[in-house]
């Protein structure tokens, strides 16, 4: 019984550490523009590839340029630095094409949803022209971590070392966050931003510099995630961080839109809610967790940790 | 009402008479994005190279050959197959989902356009109606080979847990043929795990069935999915047999599930190691354009699918059948010469029962062995099974 309860606990953990890290990403944008990037699934895809192809990873033979890949392979952890480096500039392209434009015109913040609607598709089918749509695993699997065990026995329960892995990186990268939000004098800038941009202008804060900076961060945290699902769970096509970033929106709304902590307690409850869905209606769990953020949302409108809007008259 | 009819009939292209030495057009709805796509891009592939060898070959009627994306969802599928329609093609190659099938399937039905399935692989396809055929076999005929060789290798296996994607039409099918299968040996799973194709981490549902020991794993999911599975459950430790079905019949599987791949049986329509003239060819002419790969049962199954109605235009205009005919009568006709026809293909000698369902007689099992690097690996024969007109 006690090994059936770690087994899921560490099962929800693993799967709620990268929803948080999805879903931090939409966070940032979010709290700094109060507007979500629906590019952020196609900056995970993004994320998992350059991964791969920093690690060594050739392209497939469906590919713009089949074979192809870079001379050296960088170890792991290396790689995915790069990876989550590029993708937080890509990003700042999207920002500068889907955003800033609607911006400078004073545009309906709800434009920005469907000209990110329109990058991310870019993105994805640009992918699949340049890497082809097949499935891509890393080279060498779990062997790029070095000598670790594929699986651990933790408690009588099992899991993936890869997920013990993921688990641990998605808690450095949030704690580096939070961290460096409540601390440095730009996460500070980024949070006045956050609460009131013309204010935080009038305070003498580069108000554009903290957007760029909030596209930039947020990419890396989508770039770190697709890197480290990549190296989990293999890269399911061009598609794959689609589906990872629709989950994401919901624990981010889950969570409490614009809510760092919130966040992550979102994503552990909505990892935690996918476990304990029994082996038979295993299949219903996708159903099951949105039907959890319906029913908080219809009790808490402002999700889990989230702040009521007050109107502004 | 007369006007309406007439401008009906004037913009219907079945309804124009088909010029005498035009070229017939063929379309193919094949899964070039979405889940899907690791088969549509070895479709495209096959046919593809079928139609660059036919071409070479003399023809009484040239054929050109016009590509859609039908996607991997059903809109997208019946959305091809209606352009391709408009369009005028006299029969349809696709679409690559049993799913999407049968949804796109009864458009052409309706209008009078013969299908070459080259993939659909579950039950009931033909029976959507008599323009619609296959040349994959079906699922119940060639899934419980390879139990039966996964009980010869192991004759004590008693504890079997069951994957299946539940939300794709064929893996659902295919699932129940698996459990039929396994209730005809006696054995009842011990778990049955259900997923979904957009399904990565499969910690939960493994963890489940690992703690009931299975001795034998069975999985209907389709390449991504399953490759995926495949190696999770590597990972969290199970060591004994995994029967695939025919969703990971494709070597893209390789990718994605790498060394652990390794030893996965898989029962099949089609190997590359059959000795003959025409499969020699595909195998040849598929490396040529792959760097050396070889071909799997979808590649293998879609060269079939254009080799047939090749065949079958080319016998028809011999024999003048498409002389002054509409395009709605060629259709027909071709219908009609399709399924008297008989083939010599890379899968081997094929026909057509009356309802369009093919006649295959022989079928294999094969075993994935991955080579040293863990990056690639091919489908090793381990087992041929003739098997007389409606299966087991």
């Amino acid at each position: 019984m006690t090994e059936a309860l770690l087994q899921t606990l560490l099962n929800g953990a693993a799967s709620g550490g990268v929803y948080a890290l999805v879903a931090l990403g939409y966070t940032l944008i979010f709290s700094v523009l109060g507007v979500i990037n629906f590019a952020q699934g196609a900056l995970f895809s993004l994320g998992g590839y350059l991964t791969y192809l920093f690690m060594g990873g050739n392209i497939g033979v469906n590919g713009a340029l089949p074979g192809w890949g870079l001379p050296v392979g960088l170890p792991f952890l290396l790689a995915l630095v790069l990876a989550a480096l590029g993708t937080g500039l890509v990003g700042l392209v999207v920002e500068r094409i889907a955003f800033a434009p609607l911006r400078r015109r004073g545009a309906e913040p709800l434009l920005s949803l469907i000209t990110s609607l329109g990058a991310g598709v870019v993105l994805v089918n640009l992918l699949q022209i340049l890497m082809g749509a097949e499935g891509y695993a890393f080279p060498h699997g779990a062997a790029a971590l070095g000598q670790l065990p594929e699986s651990l026995l933790i408690g009588g329960a099992r899991i993936r070392t890869i997920q013990v892995l993921l688990l641990l990186i998605s808690a450095l990268a949030v704690a580096a966050l939070s961290l460096w939000l409540e601390r440095s004098r730009s996460g500070k800038a980024m949070r006045a931003v956050a609460e009131d941009a013309t204010t935080a202008t009038l305070l003498g804060i580069n108000s554009e510099a903290i957007v760029r900076l909030a596209f930039l961060l947020s990419g890396m945290l989508a770039g770190l995630g697709g890197g480290l699902i990549g190296m989990s769970v293999s890269l399911a096509g061009p598609y794959f961080g689609i589906s990872y970033g629709l989950k994401g929106l919901a624990v981010l709304v889950l969570g409490g839109l614009g809510s760092v902590p919130g966040a992550i307690v979102g994503g552990l409850v909505m990892g935690m809610a996918e476990a304990l869905i029994p082996p038979s209606a295993s299949g219903w769990r996708d159903a099951l967790a949105f039907a959890i953020l319906f029913a908080v949302l219809v009790l808490r409108p402002s999700g889990l940790l989230g702040r009521r809007q007050l109107e502004k008259v | 009402m007369a006007l309406l009819a007439l401008l009906g009939r004037s913009t219907d292209p079945a309804a124009k008479t088909l010029p005498s030495s035009a070229p017939l057009r063929l379309g193919a709805a094949l899964a070039l994005t979405g889940n899907a796509n690791v088969y549509g891009q070895d479709q495209r592939m096959g046919i593809g190279l079928a139609r660059q060898w036919f071409k070479a070959k003399p023809q009484t009627r040239p054929v050109q050959l016009q590509l859609e994306d039908g996607a991997s969802d059903e809109s997208s599928a019946i959305a091809a197959f209606n352009l391709l329609i408009r369009r005028g093609v006299v029969a349809l190659i696709g679409p690559t989902l049993s799913q999407q099938a049968f949804a796109a399937d009864p458009i052409a039905q309706r209008q009078g356009v013969p299908v070459v399935a080259p993939s659909n692989t579950a039950s009931g396809i033909p029976q959507i109606g008599s323009f619609i055929s296959r040349v994959s076999a079906q699922s119940s005929v060639i899934a419980p080979l390879s139990i039966d060789e996964a009980l010869r290798r192991d004759p004590s296996t008693e504890r079997v847990a069951v994957f299946f994607a539940q939300d794709d039409a064929y893996s659902t099918a295919e699932t129940a043929i698996f459990q039929k299968a396994l209730a005809a040996r006696k054995l009842k799973p011990v778990s049955v795990q259900r997923t979904q194709l957009a399904d990565n981490d499969f910690q939960n549902p493994i963890t489940a069935a690992l703690q009931q020991r299975p001795q034998l794993v069975v999985i209907s999911a389709q390449a991504v999915d399953g490759g995926n599975l495949i190696r999770q459950l590597r990972e969290l430790g199970y060591r004994g047999q995994i029967v695939v079905g025919n969703g990971l019949n494709t070597p893209n599987i390789y990718p994605i599930c790498q060394r652990w791949c390794d030893g996965v049986l898989i029962a099949q329509a089609y190997s590359p190691e059959l000795n003959t003239p025409i499969n020699r060819t595909f195998r040849r002419v598929f490396a040529e354009a792959n760097k050396g790969r070889i071909p799997g049962q979808i590649a293998a199954q879609a060269w079939s699918a254009y080799q047939v109605l090749f065949e079958a235009i080319q016998r028809l205009q011999a024999r003048g059948g498409l002389d002054g005919v509409t395009l709605g009568e060629a259709r027909k006709h071709l219908m009609q010469e399709l399924l008297a026809g008989h083939y010599d293909t890379p899968l081997g000698p094929i026909h057509f029962r009356s309802d369009g369902e093919v006649v295959q007689e022989r079928f294999y099992v094969a075993e994935v062995r991955m080579d040293a690097s863990g990056r690639s690996g091919q489908f090793t024969l381990v087992r041929e099974q003739d098997l007389p007109e409606g299966g087991p």
